[in-house]
């Protein structure tokens, strides 16, 4: 069944069963891809899926159910199962079905998609490219081409109606480099199929692959270490969770009841913007409808907001931050940002290396889903890079951790460099951050 | 779940485009979900996942679709994406000829005596409660608790071109508590999360309770703990999840998915020894409802009791069929997916060390000086480096033999192959442990396993 006919089925069964308050979100992803083995093509696939998910207010408590069997039958058991989900909850905070905000960002015409000729010639560029790039590129390397389609509608009883359909293409390497006995990997990902571009990408990613052939270890100690763009910006990400109001509430952010203090050093600011250029994905409004909005969320080193949707905000008595978001069409409503950003620095790369002096570049950092405490901010991550000696750039490293916790990194970075990088992301999220310096922090190596 | 007739048909499809097998998997799952926050049941979920995904095979390339839309016309318009698709690979055109399928019932070696469902929702509301409220009363210093029970009901239908028909239904429930203490602006948290291939009568096994105070006695022995100090030194791995260390340095480099193409630090190694002389891994799939359990897997191919390492030497790879082509071996019964919209590849089931043959006692008491990995966290793998990393959820230091105060936040790092060969002591309480396995089929449910084990080197992420 069409989304129009469901939408139909959904507000026939919700005026049956006597429900005045509720919301229907559907959301429908394509997704194909082309990948490679040498220099041949491995697969192709296509992957269509989705579905719905309705939630309603019943006695005061919010109820979800969600499918993806999308037919007549089905709408009324969904209601049904919704509603029978409110009656058990016990949650007392205030819940809402929005009524639409004042106005609205005008929504972006969605790039098309490539089509699978397009895809198979891309994938095939690309590991050609890999291959010439360098003689010790080897078996195991894969590259491919994707391209993914996102279709989103939000309806619910107050009237509001929203659509957003976003597509990206993408490039992905992995290159393994082998030298000898010793192997090596980089990955990287490029939102472009531009022939221009997918050379760019293999030359990146196999010179990051080869530039760690010969990796030695390093001594367990303390140092001063500069984070590259893309593990900064892999640190903001695996503590993204404790700028959540949800958290905090909850009282699984130590950043609950900050609002207002000083939580970082002056140089840092953070900025979650849901019409960052470099993002690859946006929506001009929330998984409830309402309208996203650019914030400060640190400024200065003070922390300015927190990030809230309609729950939380009522809980707390402030105005709701646009930041509902839902991982999946069938995912409760929770709390994510947009494009959050640590704000460029003053310092060019090469200068905040020579303000280490001596030290570690950690330009891989493995892990963090396991080697990472949001509740706690405790990190002990496993990392390659490169030695800093007398300011410059050495050798590679591998095979050490470094340990820290992200609330005291927070105050202790030193400085931060100009070149913001924002990552590649499939869904509304992303994360971008320039290199930043941690002066003493503690490496376990050799 | 699908008539034969229609199968067949949609594989006659596919076939019609030049490909030399043929596959389709059908499934329908009911997620159930209950969140409990702070003393209040905070979320029911209830989830219908429903969708076909279409796979051939050219020589050795796969083409593949899925799809939501299960009529007979979504059926036909998918396998004709597949088949159109393989047309672009294959020699030649297939004549239109007719797919024979044949039922086949593997028996179910799982058995369930509660199934959870809509009707038992009171019920799991109180078991649940009951986790929680344990958590909570176990310690004046646990500031929040927070946990969930979650069921599923996976119903696959699995048939291809070689005339397999075969369907399965795989029932499982899990209960995670997590507790978080706090003293002093510090917050320390623990967890506890066991699951089986069963219903609601995994509780008789699992006192809820238990599992409540688990998590609790974690977060405040972390709230009192030091940072774990940085450096190579030699680590006892309890049983259960310490299993993890093997899943993630050794387990993930057997998979076929990366052994087939060159890209595991163990390709072309069998018959020879990688491990230490004590080491005896196996992966085994048909351990009665046990979490990572299966049947069939999800080609259909039924579970086997697969030894991968015997006394230290290389015996088996874990292997799905089109990896399997390439490799020029049978599939081992290890292709898994996440679930119609993933491709399946090999994944490992049920994976631990076997018992070995030193006693518990004389582990610790060999060490001078090192770390007691009591409880372990999740960790990655690179395959073909075999760089790996895991977390130790609760550690303490192993001093003149003895285990003396508790640390946290420590990692261990390593290179599977390097690591594998100093497992040097193995002990005999061999147990396992649940987890959520993540790699490119999707995330699947997986137990680890070993008993007690002692590594003679490994760096330790500390501070």
């Amino acid at each position: 069944m069409e989304f129009e006919a469901l939408k139909q089925a959904l507000i026939d069964a919700a005026a049956q069963a006597g429900i005045a308050q509720y919301e229907i979100y559907y959301m429908e992803t394509a997704e194909s891809s082309a990948t490679t083995f040498q220099h041949e093509l491995k697969g192709v696939s296509s992957a269509r899926s989705g579905g719905i998910c309705f939630r309603c207010i019943v006695g005061g408590k919010m109820g979800y159910a969600s499918t993806e069997l999308l037919e007549a039958d089905e709408m009324v058991e969904l209601v049904s199962r919704a509603a029978t989900a409110a009656t058990m909850i016990e949650n007392d905070d205030k819940v809402f079905i929005w009524g639409g905000s004042p106005t609205y960002r005008s929504p972006e015409a969605a790039k098309p998609m490539a089509e699978m000729p397009t895809l198979t010639k891309s994938a095939l560029a690309l590991a050609e490219a890999a291959y010439a790039a360098d003689a010790r590129v080897t078996d195991g390397t894969e590259a491919t081409a994707v391209t993914e389609e996102v279709t989103i509608h939000l309806v619910n009883s107050t009237g509001l109606e929203l659509s957003n359909h976003v597509a990206v293409n993408a490039a992905v390497l992995e290159a393994i480099v082998s030298e000898d006995e010793e192997k090596q990997v980089a990955f990287d990902i490029a939102a472009s199929l531009d022939a221009e571009n997918l050379n760019a990408l293999a030359a990146k990613t196999v010179g990051n692959a080869c530039a760690m052939l010969g990796a030695g270890g390093i001594e367990t100690g303390k140092y001063n270490i500069v984070f590259s763009a893309k593990q900064a910006r892999s640190i903001l990400s695996t503590f993204s969770s404790v700028f959540s109001s949800k958290n905090a509430q909850q009282g699984l952010s130590l950043l609950a009841g900050k609002e207002g203090e000083v939580i970082a050093a002056p140089c840092v600011t953070i900025v979650d913007d849901p019409a960052h250029p470099a993002a690859n994905a946006h929506t001009h409004f929330d998984a409830e409808g309402v309208a996203t909005a650019r914030k400060n969320v640190i400024e200065a080193g003070v922390l300015k907001t927190l990030l809230y949707n309609l729950q939380t905000a009522a809980k707390a008595g402030v105005e709701t931050t646009g930041n509902a978001s839902k991982g999946s069409y069938a995912s409760p409503v929770g709390i994510s940002p947009y494009c959050f950003c640590l704000e460029a620095g003053e310092h060019n790369l090469d200068n905040l290396l020579a303000q280490a002096g001596d030290g570690i570049y950690v330009t891989e950092m493995k892990g963090f889903h396991a080697g990472a405490d949001a509740v706690t901010g405790d990190f002990s991550i496993e990392c390659a890079g490169f030695r800093i000696e007398g300011g410059k750039l050495g050798g590679p490293l591998k095979s050490f951790t470094v340990a820290g916790n992200f609330f005291s990194l927070l105050k202790e970075i030193a400085a931060v460099a100009d070149n913001v990088e924002v990552g590649f992301s499939g869904g509304f999220t992303c994360f971008g951050a320039p290199a930043i310096l941690v002066p003493g922090m503690s490496v376990a190596g050799k | 779940m699908l008539n034969q007739s229609l199968v067949a048909e949609v594989l006659g499809r596919v076939m019609r485009g030049g490909a030399d097998f043929a596959e389709l998997y059908l499934e329908r799952t009911k997620n159930h979900v209950i969140e409990y926050v702070g003393g209040k049941i905070e979320r029911i979920d209830a989830n219908l996942l429903s969708g076909v995904g279409i796979r051939a095979f050219c020589g050795l390339r796969s083409v593949s679709a899925s799809t939501t839309d299960i009529s007979r016309a979504g059926l036909l318009a998918c396998a004709a994406q597949v088949g159109d698709a393989c047309a672009e690979f294959a020699a030649a055109i297939n004549a239109p000829a007719d797919i024979i399928l044949t039922e086949r019932r593997f028996g179910d070696i799982h058995p369930v005596m509660i199934v959870p469902g809509d009707a038992q929702t009171g019920r799991k509301i109180e078991l649940l409660r009951t986790g929680c409220t344990a958590a909570k009363e176990h310690d004046g210093r646990i500031s929040q608790v927070k946990g969930y029970l979650l069921d599923v009901d996976h119903q696959i239908l699995v048939a291809n071109s070689d005339g397999l028909f075969c369907e399965d239904r795989q029932i499982r429930t899990r209960m995670a508590v997590t507790a978080v203490a706090s003293k002093d602006g510090e917050n320390q948290s623990g967890t506890c999360s066991p699951g089986r291939r069963m219903g609601l009568e995994v509780f008789d096994l699992f006192d809820p309770v238990e599992i409540g105070r688990h998590a609790a006695a974690q977060a405040i022995t972390n709230l009192g703990a030091g940072y774990c100090p940085a450096g190579v030194m030699p680590v006892a791995i309890e049983n259960g999840f310490g299993g993890v260390i093997f899943h993630e340095a050794c387990g993930h480099s057997l998979e076929a998915t990366s052994v087939a193409v060159g890209a595991s630090q163990f390709a072309g190694k069998l018959g020879q020894k990688i491990a230490g002389d004590k080491v005896t891994a196996i992966d085994d799939g048909t351990i009665p409802n046990a979490w990572g359990s299966i049947n069939i897997d999800d080609e259909g191919t039924p579970a086997q009791r697969n030894v991968l390492i015997e006394n230290g030497v290389l015996k088996s790879y874990m292997i799905d069929k089109l990896n399997g082509r390439r490799m020029g071996m049978a599939s081992t019964g290890n292709a898994r997916r996440q679930g119609y919209s993933y491709e399946p590849t090999s994944r490992m089931t049920n994976t631990f060390i076997d018992n070995g043959p030193d006693r518990n006692e004389d582990i610790i008491a060999s060490i001078e000086y090192g770390l007691y990995a009591k409880e372990m966290g999740g960790g990655s793998v690179n395959p073909a480096t075999g760089a790996f990393n895991f977390a130790v959820r609760e550690g303490y230091i192993i001093r003149n033999g003895k285990i003396c105060e508790p640390v946290r936040g420590a990692s261990l790092i390593g290179t599977g192959s390097e690591i594998i060969q100093n497992i040097d002591m193995v002990g005999q309480n061999l147990d396992r442990g649940q987890g959520m396995c993540g790699s490119s089929s999707g995330s699947i449910p997986t137990d680890v396993g070993q008993p007690l084990i002692r590594v003679s080197q490994i760096t330790v992420g500390g501070r």
